[in-house]
């Protein structure tokens, strides 16, 4: 359930350092009720048994293949992971186009509370699914596009867990996932302890002209 | 071959699961089944023999995702494997072959980039490819939009063969696109669908709520196709045995389903138990009474009280609407939309003829934008059949036809489209001879207009009479008149009725009152839809109060809810001792706009762009630039410079006034992308500063781009990239410029791109913000 965005996350995606004014917080009233009272958030998730390759890491029983160092880096020791889709609906792109048009502000804090709901809304679902297994160990969530795991991996990803059908989250030709607001990622798991490292900025594409690194700062 | 026929026994039994029984033989997960028509067609044909032998009347061939997009890395076409797949499916010994057509797997426009033209192409092509089936399944839908384009090429290109529909809802009664039950009923039975229903996404316990609001909105038989219980989150397997499947389809036959099958995790031996308990039943004889109601895909509007049309998307006299028309300023009529909507409309007219432009187009785009951004239903006001049947066409639900009347032609011309495209339709009661003076005229007219409607096959309940509001000053005699014909249509016909008001008052003082007066008058004689200006509180509250004392509002709820509160505070006085430019600094839209309109009395138009908008403006930016403020106080300064600007801008069309122009810019998001608030913050920028923006949107193909800068000879060219796989578009547009616009200097931005990757690709600046664009704009543009 999500109930109240993370304020201070979709603050500092919209770029404000610092408190924010009167009139920004009551805007923030407005566009935070707006979006909980809209989107309806959902995620689909399927467990499958890895099978580490020369040429990839494969979810067994599909057809999809996982490929690059990063995501063997990300996967190793885990005989099995989690992968998983989670959306707020297209109802979060409509508010976001509606508060736009209304006044560009409101579009621009809508779309960045957006993106903080979607962030807290994976947090939540990674719980429920983690609480299934208890006894496994998990790594951190990793997404298709970070590192040198393709973006072009999201079709078959999709498919692997019937996502279109099961939470209507589509994948556009450039790769992009639609709504907007979705999310796809793989948790690894592991009867023997694994390194749970945090998402950094070594995988990240964006780390050689990152705004937050320019300033010292990190994006989560 | 009917849907008479195919029920002719009373219930109809489907098959069940295909894609289960392929992964009980081995299928994995991210296969394409759609190739095992031609790798392995006895194997499927063994599937479809198997539901035959446990019951089946009709089997789906296995084409659910058969459709260019999906199969374009196959290396096979539709036209090879549809019929292949019939043709497997009519070996199994069926006695009905339906073609079974899946979503594209694509989102439309605007939330996708699909638009509703090319859904329509690749839905066409695969009925034409089908047209060996019996019949025509569309399943598993959950976007009305798609669903609409389904329809209409299956009507248009199927051959006369009937037309099913299932779509997929979850608990809430919405599909995940947030389409609802009644919606998907009054859009789909208006369209001609042959039999309407729901499948997969739920167990069968959980869509029998849904199943008897189904049954509640239609008079199409209905179809229940539910999955064999909720899958289990982990492993995707479900769980119902074949009896307690069967079990569940008692209920679903009490409420009055005819047609059933089953879905996801559901085999022959899941219909052989339903088709049993099923055929042990009697068939339930329904006989719904579905109310005068329009909708769009997601709000349903009953015409059961007085509901206000809004009637500002309108450029009779408004030199500023028209301003807007000719200019393609589609964000203008957006604004009008959502104010109105605000202030209390059900219903939103959108009327954007104007001699000077192609009105089908902007019907088109204005009808496009409009269904993006709200929920309320439209009204198609137009007097082309041309432009009202692209709207129809491209319209997200069932909306109402503004107008018909009772001249020959008129019927011949509109009635068929409303008919075509199961919208409402008002009737002028006017026709070769003009208006009637008397009640009686009106009558007689309205009665006529009733009757075309109900020979087409129209329902009584989706024609709704205008009587004809007359000039008071002009018509003293005839407002009683209006009236009178308004209570018996009413009445004797039964028919919902509508009226523009505000035209009583025409060439009278204290019009608002005239008008609201007028208004209590025509909701007391009968008038269900009022065509206001809903931004005029009198004449809103005038609805509210009417609803509250004719008893529509029960315990003045919505009434309450509106005025119950502290006394609105009096409009702010605007801000004392407040200059424009703090305004502007402060962010404050509402102050900013107040400040211009007092300073337009005696500062000219442009001065207060110069020496007070942008001054403020690059204030603003520095302020930015140099880190004293942070991107929303530079949105929320452009925002409140917006609001001055539209001011300036209505001003100077009233005076006739040449708008403000600086030099053009075109923008867009290139091809493939679909990010825009960045793109959108520049323009809103851009414009504050005078320049002209041709924004172009999201997901704009080269070529576009191009026109766009030959046509309107600008000199810059703005174009955003958000994604790393979108950068390649970014080149070949910037490639596609140096060719056929070599004067026109281009400048990018986007979270991927930096400085040196600009310039590698072939531009001429980097933007790293919208300030940046900005200072850009004035180096290129001098003066």
């Amino acid at each position: 359930m999500l109930t109240a965005v993370d304020r201070r996350q979709a603050f500092r995606y919209m770029g404000l350092h610092g408190a924010p004014s009167p009139q920004l917080l009551s805007l923030a009233d407005v566009c935070e009720k707006a979006l909980l009272s809209v989107i309806r958030p959902r995620y689909v998730h399927r467990i499958f048994p890895l099978v580490h390759r020369e040429d990839g890491i494969l979810c067994e029983g599909s057809t999809l293949l996982l490929t690059g160092e990063d995501i063997r880096h990300h996967l190793e020791g885990c005989d099995r992971a989690v992968l998983f889709c989670a959306t707020l609906s297209a109802a979060a792109d409509a508010q976001i186009r509606m508060q736009q048009q209304r006044e560009i502000t409101a579009g621009v804090m809508a779309d960045a509370m957006a993106s903080a709901l979607i962030e807290q809304f994976c947090d939540q679902a990674e719980q429920e699914m983690l609480a299934a297994c208890p006894d496994a160990h998990a790594t951190w969530r990793f997404s298709p596009g970070y590192g040198d795991l393709p973006l072009s991996v999201q079709p078959a990803f999709l498919t692997a867990i019937d996502a279109e059908r099961r939470t209507g989250v589509c994948v556009s030709e450039s790769g992009i996932l639609i709504p907007r607001k979705s999310v796809t990622a793989i948790i690894g798991l592991s009867d023997h302890p694994v390194q749970r490292q945090k998402r950094g900025c070594a995988i990240c594409n964006m780390a050689a002209h990152c705004p937050y690194r320019a300033k010292g700062e990190h994006c989560k | 071959m009917t849907m008479e026929t195919l029920l002719k026994s009373g219930f109809l039994i489907l098959d069940g699961g295909m894609g289960t029984m392929l992964q009980a033989n081995g299928l994995e997960a991210g296969g394409v089944p759609e190739l095992l028509n031609l790798t392995n067609p006895d194997g499927i044909t063994a599937i479809h023999r198997a539901y035959v032998q446990a019951g089946s009347d009709v089997v789906y061939s296995n084409t659910f995702g058969c459709n260019r997009l999906k199969m374009a890395k196959t290396g096979h076409s539709v036209q090879e494997l549809i019929p292949a797949a019939i043709q497997n499916a009519r070996n199994s010994g069926a006695s009905f072959v339906a073609q079974d057509i899946g979503p594209i797997g694509q989102l439309l426009e605007p939330t996708g980039t699909l638009t509703f033209e090319e859904a329509y192409d690749i839905f066409r092509e695969q009925i034409e490819a089908g047209k060996d089936a019996d019949l025509i399944i569309i399943e598993t839908m959950t976007d009305l939009y798609e669903v609409r384009a389904a329809v209409l090429a299956a009507k248009e290109h199927g051959g006369g063969r009937p037309v099913c529909v299932t779509m997929s809802f979850e608990e809430n009664g919405r599909t995940f696109t947030g389409c609802e039950i009644s919606a998907m009923a009054l859009t789909l039975e208006g369209l001609g669908a042959d039999a309407i229903g729901v499948n997969c996404s739920l167990g069968p316990e959980e869509l029998l709520p849904i199943v008897q609001e189904l049954c509640r909105w239609t008079t199409l038989p209905v179809i229940v196709k539910p999955n064999a219980g909720l899958p289990d989150p982990a492993t995707n397997a479900y769980h119902f045995d074949p009896a307690r499947f069967a079990a569940c389809m008692v209920p679903f036959v009490e409420a009055g389903a005819v047609i059933f099958g089953g879905c996801c995790g559901t085999t022959p031996d899941h219909i052989r138990a339903a088709a049993e308990t099923i055929r042990s039943l009697i068939p339930v004889k329904r006989t719904p009474v579905i109310p005068a109601a329009v909708c769009s895909a997601s709000r349903t509007v009953i015409i059961d009280q007085p509901r206000i049309i809004g009637e500002r998307i309108n450029p009779t006299g408004k030199k500023r609407f028209k301003q807007a028309l000719i200019e393609h300023d589609i964000d203008y009529i957006l604004g009008q939309a959502i104010q109105q909507t605000q202030a209390g409309a059900d219903l939103l007219d959108v009327n954007v003829g104007l001699p000077e432009i192609d009105e089908t187009e902007m019907m088109v785009s204005a009808v496009k934008a409009l269904q993006g951004i709200t929920d309320v239903p439209l009204q198609l006001d137009t007097t082309d059949p041309a432009a009202l049947e692209a709207g129809l066409r491209i319209y997200n639900g069932k909306p109402i036809v503004n107008s018909v009347n009772g001249e020959a032609k008129s019927l011949a011309s509109v009635l068929p489209l409303v008919k075509k495209y199961g919208a409402a339709v008002v009737g002028l009661t006017l026709d070769e001879n003009g208006i009637p003076k008397t009640a009686e005229g009106r009558f007689e007219i309205a009665k006529r207009i009733l009757d075309h409607a109900l020979s087409l096959g129209i329902r009584r309940e989706d024609v709704y009479i205008d009587c004809l509001t007359l000039t008071a000053s002009a018509e003293q005699e005839g407002v009683m008149q209006t009236l009178s014909a308004l209570r018996r249509v009413k009445e004797e016909l039964g028919l919902c009725t509508v009226l523009g008001v505000s035209n009583i008052s025409f060439g009278l003082p204290n019009r608002e009152l005239v008008n609201q007066t007028f208004l209590t008058m025509a909701l007391h004689a009968g008038l269900d839809l009022p065509i206001i200006n809903p931004n005029i509180d009198s004449m809103t509250a005038a609805v509210r109060t009417y609803k509250l004392l004719a008893n529509f509002d029960h315990n003045a709820v919505d009434f309450i809810a509106h005025y119950g509160g502290e006394a609105p505070a009096a409009a702010k006085p605007a801000a004392q001792n407040m200059t424009l430019g703090e305004a502007v600094a402060a962010g404050l839209r509402h102050e900013a706009g107040t400040l211009t309109k007092a300073m337009l009395s005696d500062i000219p138009a442009m001065d207060i762009v110069n020496d007070h908008l942008i001054p403020a403006l690059d204030k603003a930016g520095v302020d930015f630039e140099q880190g004293r403020s942070f991107l929303p106080q530079l949105i929320s300064s452009a925002s409140a410079a917006q609001a001055a600007f539209e001011v300036i801008k209505t001003a100077l069309c009233e005076e006739n006034a040449a708008p403000v122009n600086r030099g053009c810019i075109v923008l867009a998001t290139v091809k493939g992308d679909i990010h825009d608030i960045g793109k959108n913050i520049v323009r809103i920028l851009l414009e504050n500063y005078g320049y002209q923006v041709i924004d172009l949107g999201k997901d704009v193909p080269p070529e576009a781009v191009c026109e766009a800068v030959t046509a309107h000879n600008a000199p810059l060219a703005g174009l955003s990239a958000l994604m790393t796989t979108t950068l390649p578009a970014m080149e070949e547009t910037i490639r596609l410029l140096r060719e056929r616009c070599p004067d026109c200097k281009i400048v990018v931005g986007g979270a991927v791109l930096t400085a040196e990757y600009a310039a590698k690709i072939g531009a001429d600046f980097y933007a790293k913000d919208a300030k940046e664009t900005v200072d850009i704009a004035k180096q290129v543009i001098a003066g």
